[in-house]
């Protein structure tokens, strides 16, 4: 039989249990599920939404509180409630599933508002609203790798959607200026990486207003330095080339 | 089984006099196409027992299931009366205020209208919109009272107190009318006097003014609907039955013997009959008798009703209806249901069409008899006067009121009001018919051409190779096949490249001459002006376009079709007074347009729309590869539909701007089946946002001080911010100056901002198109670095800006402002927005963006390198604010330090090649243009290439980072939305201007729908001469989403609002408020549980743009689903 009655027995449901490994023990909090990353992301203030209890435990599946001296020695005090935040920061966790699935969600949506900000629909040279990437992205089947930044996975799937839909990194404005002595050795050089040539003038030196891909920006400035020791410039004039306004369809 | 031939109406549209152009108009569900069903099956279209039931003019599925009408469309009829012919043709209007449009579309076409009111419910919103319609495009109306058999049946009124009813009813149209030509009257007299003032000034002033003698001298009793002119029928659509007073005073007169003239004259109104006397007295009110009309007329169908549908007297009805004398078939006499033998007696006893379309007849008028004044309205648009015009437009005139149609000098003139998409499928000349012989053996022809020519081909192919298999024939077969069906049908035009299904056909009237099939006609785009056009010839000599007139186009009439509801016919030639539908100008006209044969004629008045466009929604297919059938759908729908506009925005979001929210509804179905036909996928109403900051508020919402919050919310905003990047990149100031510096280390920027003063904001968007073109000067001379070449503005554009620039000082007063005009550098976003950048970097001028008006122009050399890249990082941050990326307003963003790699950049010519080595820039700039100085661009570029070779080794090491000018942008959008955090945010809603007409009894049930919707009531006063309330309110466009309806329902429709944009206004409370001291905490909760307003805005933008959003997985722990544990 066992030692605990019905009525002073506390039972815990809905438990998420936050460990962390302490000189040498294993200290546990009992938290309630999906709370602990809004309290790591600071969007809950109040610790009673996230804390169960305010007891440390050993196990909390047991129901083993902690000894005192144990705490004592690992945290240097008793103040459970100080204990426990500490524990609620640094300790680890298994996340809930709807914490992962908002987590991801986040992160899709964010991949797709990168690709919307980074391109455009080569038809009209306008973005394509967020909403609509997204269902693309859905459809390609892109699903999203948590390790990996946002920004490599927008260009990645970028390359995946040119295949299904008509969609292009918008273009950067630039402009060229390489002395004389070496614009007529460098022009031809230039070319893999101009898209569309606005204006060209030659007068001793060339000056060239092109709009080129953002991601042979890079590239085509390592050349000019290179190739003149610094002596031609490379001006951004927009970021970004995109149509503006709202047209009116008719 | 129609009994009239297309030949008999072919012949009657010769003759104008007869032809009759009427609409149906009335507010919704008051009964038009139930009373249209009535007059369809006089003709025989439909079948007498079907008539209000089959609802035969709406056509579309739509229609029919939600029970209303949504596209005005019309149909021919016959009607004989007094041996003369009559060719009626009606225009069937929607009476939904969403589809308004399509009755403005329909009144334009039409002489006369018919106006129907339901006696129950009386005059209605709409009641009063068309009826100023009619009125505005000058056309007659006749008044149909319908619904009569509701007061019997469901209100179960005595026929006195039906009497009384129905007098109220047509009261208050004729006051309706009352008030339209009162105000008439009122807006003459007011232009006259101020004609009269004018001359008076000389002579002694004539004082006496009286205000009424305006009302003495105009007549205006004709325009009020009385049954004693004729020009109302009562009825019951439904049941099939209506009367004019004429009809029983016919019957009377032989009965009773007295005088029909002057039964017609009493049989209503205050009159009794006195039965020993025999004679009609008046009076009847005061002596407490029964009026002539519930005694005569109402008793009487009072009694049939009673008989039928009450009593189910058999007997009865039958001696009812010997005594009338009708033949009732016996099959309806014994139906079980009395709704199907009082329908049947009643059609035979008082036929509805018989009644409603002789009063057609009489009393509406025809084509010939067009009035001068509407035919001016309609030829002078935008204000202009009539005698303004050229001589020979005025001469059109004649013709418009001859409306002939044969004649060699007759122009024709031609306008369409709308066009609607039909199924090509549906024409009528490719519905299957029979063959003619010549058709048959032409046929043949081609057949045998056709398989002589494959013969031949087979015969050269194989040659060259003898394993050409049949495959490769098959495509050669079918596009032969192809061409043939064209051949057959040249009027089949595809407006689509692969999906031929859809073909519009432009809804018009001939006013003048013959339109024929083939015939080349001029179309006058609205901003046609006749003055350029009338030496050009006739169009019928025209081989060519003309060039060089901008809003002129020839076209080619494909085909000419009689309009009869759903289906078409064919014609080959409409005379004038006609209303037809002209297929194939889908390429030529967009809405609406005037064709005429001469260049002379002007452009119509354009259509006067009721309802503005203001539900945005924006749309995309569900597959994203679909993209272009939806942009083809939309420009179908935008040509089919009067009231829709569609564009693509910005964003690339393609959006949707319907009337409302039933006629997005009807849109996005019509995009779906007919003119996309792809699925799509539909957002929720788009409500723009602006950003903005405002001056630092000395008290909060609960009066407390408001210092201890501020630093607090400045702390947790810094700390929130020094998260993500490092720190040591950015410092703020106490007072608000924020310094960022590029990550490559080479320039620092530091920026504040301002909020705008009051009137700011609103000047500079007043002030848009000189800015602009402010601007692209400024940049002109920027480029071309050669002062002498670029071009100067006009004369009166320098004014307009020298003007704008004394506003604008006016308005920056106090010492935080001074010199601050001067000191503007840009306009944002767009470069030409309500947002300022000012510079103000000690000992940095650069040339003014007021150069245009100022002599002293500075050289182009005068701006410091990446002064570009300013400006631009600028336009970014107001394009796109930190809150939730919508447009800034009224911000000034002053920039106040600019130092690039810590040095002090204000260069002199001397230190310049010291300075270009320091300033090291990663990619170099060959042509540093210095400022603050006269030197040439030799000098620099010198600096330039000596410095550009010592750092060559550098510069490899900042180019992690990119080049300085695209860091720089960024640097200085980054300072700016920091600047901007550090003052108070607020945003700002687009407000609606609402305009509500109640009357009183609804007033508090409107107020209590505009408060709940954070709406504000500016003013409220009473309609002079009517209980009508006009209420002017504000109304943040983001509350508006279902207000309309909301409003409706409320007050059982009595109150209709109109809403218009109107300004931006700040929400005042601030959306990242938090509750800090006891006294909230106690007031609020500790989460601030009722979310303010501005947070609401916020979340719901973010959300949609899909921006991080600070939302709890779970918001309460305690009430997840508990997953009990087996104990």
């Amino acid at each position: 039989m066992s030692i605990f009655t019905p009525t002073n027995q506390v039972r815990l449901t809905n438990v998420a249990v936050v460990r962390m490994k302490k000189s040498g023990k294993r200290f546990e909090i009992a938290c309630y599920k999906n709370k602990v990353l809004s309290w790591r992301n600071e969007l809950e203030r109040d610790l009673d939404e996230v804390l169960q209890t305010h007891a440390v435990f050993i196990n909390v599946s047991k129901g083993q509180v902690a000894k005192r001296e144990d705490l004592m020695k690992a945290f240097g005090t008793e103040d459970t409630t100080e204990i426990c935040k500490k524990i609620l920061a640094k300790g680890e966790l298994q996340v809930s599933e709807k914490e992962r699935a908002g987590q991801l969600d986040q992160v899709f949506k964010d991949v797709a508002r990168i690709v919307a900000d980074m391109c455009v629909n080569p038809a009209n040279k306008r973005p394509y609203p967020p909403g609509v990437l997204e269902r693309a992205m859905k459809d390609i089947h892109f699903s999203v790798k948590p390790g990996r930044s946002t920004k490599q996975q927008a260009l990645e799937v970028i390359r995946q959607l040119k295949e299904t839909m008509p969609i292009e990194r918008a273009l950067m404005r630039l402009r060229v200026q390489v002395g004389a002595a070496d614009a007529q050795r460098l022009r031809p050089r230039i070319t893999p990486f101009i898209k569309v040539v606005e204006s060209e003038t030659w007068n001793d030196d060339l000056e060239l207003e092109c709009l080129a891909d953002p991601g042979s920006f890079r590239e085509l400035s390592e050349l000019l330095s290179k190739e003149t020791r610094g002596r031609a410039s490379l001006d951004v004039l927009s970021l970004k080339e995109v149509e503006e306004g709202d047209e009116k369809l008719e | 089984m129609r009994h009239i031939e297309l030949e008999k109406l072919r012949e009657l549209q010769r003759n104008p006099s007869n032809i009759r152009n009427i609409c149906i108009l009335a507010h919704v569900d008051h009964g038009k196409t139930t009373l249209a069903d009535s007059l369809i099956a006089s003709n025989g279209i439909i079948s007498n027992r079907l008539a209000g039931k089959l609802r035969y003019m709406d056509s579309l599925k739509e229609e029919q299931i939600r029970g209303i009408t949504m596209k005005s469309s019309s149909i021919s009829l016959f009607f004989n009366m007094d041996e003369r012919e009559f060719l009626v043709n009606l225009i069937d209007s929607p009476g939904h205020v969403d589809f308004s449009s399509e009755v403005s579309t329909a009144v334009r076409l039409c002489d006369g209208a018919l106006v129907v009111v339901d006696v129950v419910e009386g005059v209605c919103p709409q009641t009063h919109v068309v009826l100023r319609q009619a009125w505005l495009e000058h056309i007659r109306p006749c008044l149909v009272l319908n619904k009569i058999d509701r007061l019997i049946t469901e209100l179960k009124l005595t026929p006195s107190e039906a009497h009384v009813q129905i007098q109220k009813v047509l009261e208050q149209v004729n006051a309706v009318t009352g008030s339209l030509f009162s105000s008439k009257v009122l807006e003459e007299n007011t232009d006259k006097e101020s004609n009269c003032k004018s001359s008076e000034r000389e002579g002694p002033l004539n004082t006496l003014y009286d205000w009424s003698a305006g009302f003495e001298e105009m007549d205006d009793s004709s325009l009020y609907f009385s049954p004693d002119q004729g020009n109302v029928v009562f009825a019951s659509a439904l049941d099939g039955w209506g009367f004019c007073v004429e009809h029983f005073a016919r019957l009377y007169a032989q009965k009773t013997g007295v005088k029909m003239e002057v039964l017609r004259k009493t049989l209503w109104g205050d009159f009794y009959l006195d039965p020993k006397a025999k004679k009609m007295m008046k009076g009847a009110q005061a002596k407490g008798k029964k009026p002539v009309f519930v005694q005569l007329v109402l008793e009487n169908v009072w009694a049939l009703y009673d008989a039928i549908i009450n009593r189910r007297d058999k007997d009865k009805v039958e001696k009812m209806v010997a005594s009338q004398g009708l033949k009732i078939p016996t099959r309806d006499m014994k139906h079980a249901d009395p709704k199907v033998v009082l329908s049947s007696i009643c059609s035979q006893w008082l036929p509805l069409a018989h009644a409603v379309l002789s009063m057609v007849c009489s009393k509406l008028p025809s084509p010939l008899e067009i009035n001068v004044e509407r035919v001016e309205r309609l030829l002078c648009p935008h204000l202009r006067r009539f005698e303004s015009l050229p001589i020979e437009t005025q001469a059109l005139k004649e013709s418009f009121l001859a409306c002939r149609s044969e004649g060699s000098d007759v122009p024709v003139i031609v306008f369409v009001s709308k066009q609607f998409a039909v199924d090509v499928k549906s024409l009528p000349q490719n519905q299957p018919r029979p063959l003619t012989q010549d058709e048959l053996s032409q046929r043949k022809e081609q057949a045998k051409r056709r398989h002589a020519d494959r013969l031949a081909r087979k015969r050269s192919t194989s040659k060259d190779r003898a394993e050409s298999s049949s495959p490769a024939r098959e495509p050669g077969l079918l596009t032969g096949h192809g061409e043939d069906v064209n051949m057959e049908q040249p009027g089949s035009t595809d407006t689509g490249d692969e999906d031929p299904a859809q073909c519009f056909i432009a809804f018009a009237r001939v006013y003048s001459g013959t339109v024929k099939r083939g015939q080349r006609l001029y179309v006058m785009g609205p901003k046609y002006n006749p003055v350029n056009g009338v030496q050009l010839p006739e169009s019928y000599a025209l081989p060519e376009c003309p060039t060089g007139m901008n809003h002129l186009r020839l076209c080619v009439l494909d085909d000419l079709f009689l309009l009869m509801g759903r289906e078409l016919e064919v014609l080959e030639e409409v005379p004038a007074g006609n209303v037809l539908g002209i297929g194939g100008l889908e390429e030529h006209v967009l809405k609406s347009a005037t064709l005429s044969s001469t260049a002379a004629c002007p452009p119509f008045l354009p259509l006067n729309l009721e309802v503005l466009p203001i539900v945005r929604v924006a749309v995309e297919p569900t597959h994203p590869s679909q993209m272009a059938q939806l942009v083809r759908g939309m420009r179908l729908l935008n040509q089919a539909d009067s009231c829709v506009e569609v564009l693509i925005q910005e964003s690339g979001e393609h959006v949707l701007v319907t009337a409302g929210e039933v006629h997005l509804q009807r849109c996005l179905d019509d995009l779906r089946q007919r003119f996309a036909k792809i699925e799509i996928d539909v957002s929720a109403p788009i409500i723009p946002f602006r950003e903005t900051i405002i001056r630092r508020p000395k008290v909060d919402m609960v009066n407390e001080d408001m210092g201890s919050q501020n630093l607090f919310a400045i702390q947790r905003r810094r700390g929130a911010k020094t998260e993500g990047r490092l720190s040591e990149d950015i410092r703020v100031e106490g007072d608000g100056l924020v310094t960022v510096t590029t990550p490559g280390k080479e320039c620092t920027v530091s920026v504040r901002a301002l909020p705008l003063p009051e009137g700011v904001p609103h000047l500079l968007e007043e002030s848009v198109e000189l800015i602009r073109s402010i601007e692209q000067f400024n940049s002109t001379l920027h480029e071309s670095q050669d002062v002498s070449s670029t071009q100067e503005l006009p004369e009166n554009t320098l004014d307009a800006i020298r003007n704008f620039k004394r506003d604008l000082e006016d308005r920056f007063q106090g010492m935080k402002w001074k010199n601050a005009v001067s000191q503007i550098c840009s306009f944002g976003p767009r470069r030409c927005g309500p947002n300022l950048l000012l510079n103000r970097v000690e000992g940095y001028t650069r040339p003014s963006v007021w150069q245009c008006i100022e002599n002293i122009r500075c050289s182009a050399g005068t701006y410091r390198d990446y002064d570009n890249s300013i400006v631009s990082g600028f336009q970014l941050a107001t394009l796109a604010g930190p809150i939730c990326e919508e447009p800034m307003r009224g911000v000034c963003f002053s920039l106040e330090r600019w130092e690039t790699r810590g040095v002090q950049t204000v260069r002199s010519v001397s230190e310049g090649i010291a300075e270009v080595k320091l300033a090291s820039l990663p990619s170099g700039d060959e042509q540093q243009s210095d400022t603050d100085s006269e030197c040439g661009r030799s000098t620099a570029k010198e600096g330039g290439s000596v410095a550009g070779s010592e750092r060559s080794d550098e510069g490899i090491r900042s180019d992690r980072y990119g080049s300085c000018s695209g860091q720089l942008i960024s640097t200085m959008k980054d300072a700016c939305r920091f600047a901007f955090q550090m003052k108070p945010q607020r945003m700002m809603a687009a407000m609606y201007t609402c305009e509500i007409q109640a009357t009183a009894d609804v007033l508090g049930k409107v107020y209590a729908v505009l408060s709940r919707r954070e709406g504000r009531v500016i003013c409220e006063e009473m309609r002079q001469g009517s209980a009508v309330f006009s209420i002017r309110a504000s109304l943040p466009v983001a509350e508006s989403f279902g207000f309309a309806e909301e409003i409706r329902k409320r007050t059982s429709g009595l109150a209709s609002p109109q809403l218009v944009f109107s300004h931006w206004e700040v929400v005042t409370s601030d959306p990242y408020w938090v509750p800090t001291t006891e006294e909230e905490y106690l007031h609020f909760g500790e989460k601030a549980d009722s979310e303010t307003q501005a947070k609401k805005y916020v979340m719901a933008v973010r959300k949609r743009k899909g921006l991080l959003v600070e939302e709890q997985v779970v918001e309460h722990a305690e009430k997840q689903r508990t997953h009990a544990r087996k104990k």
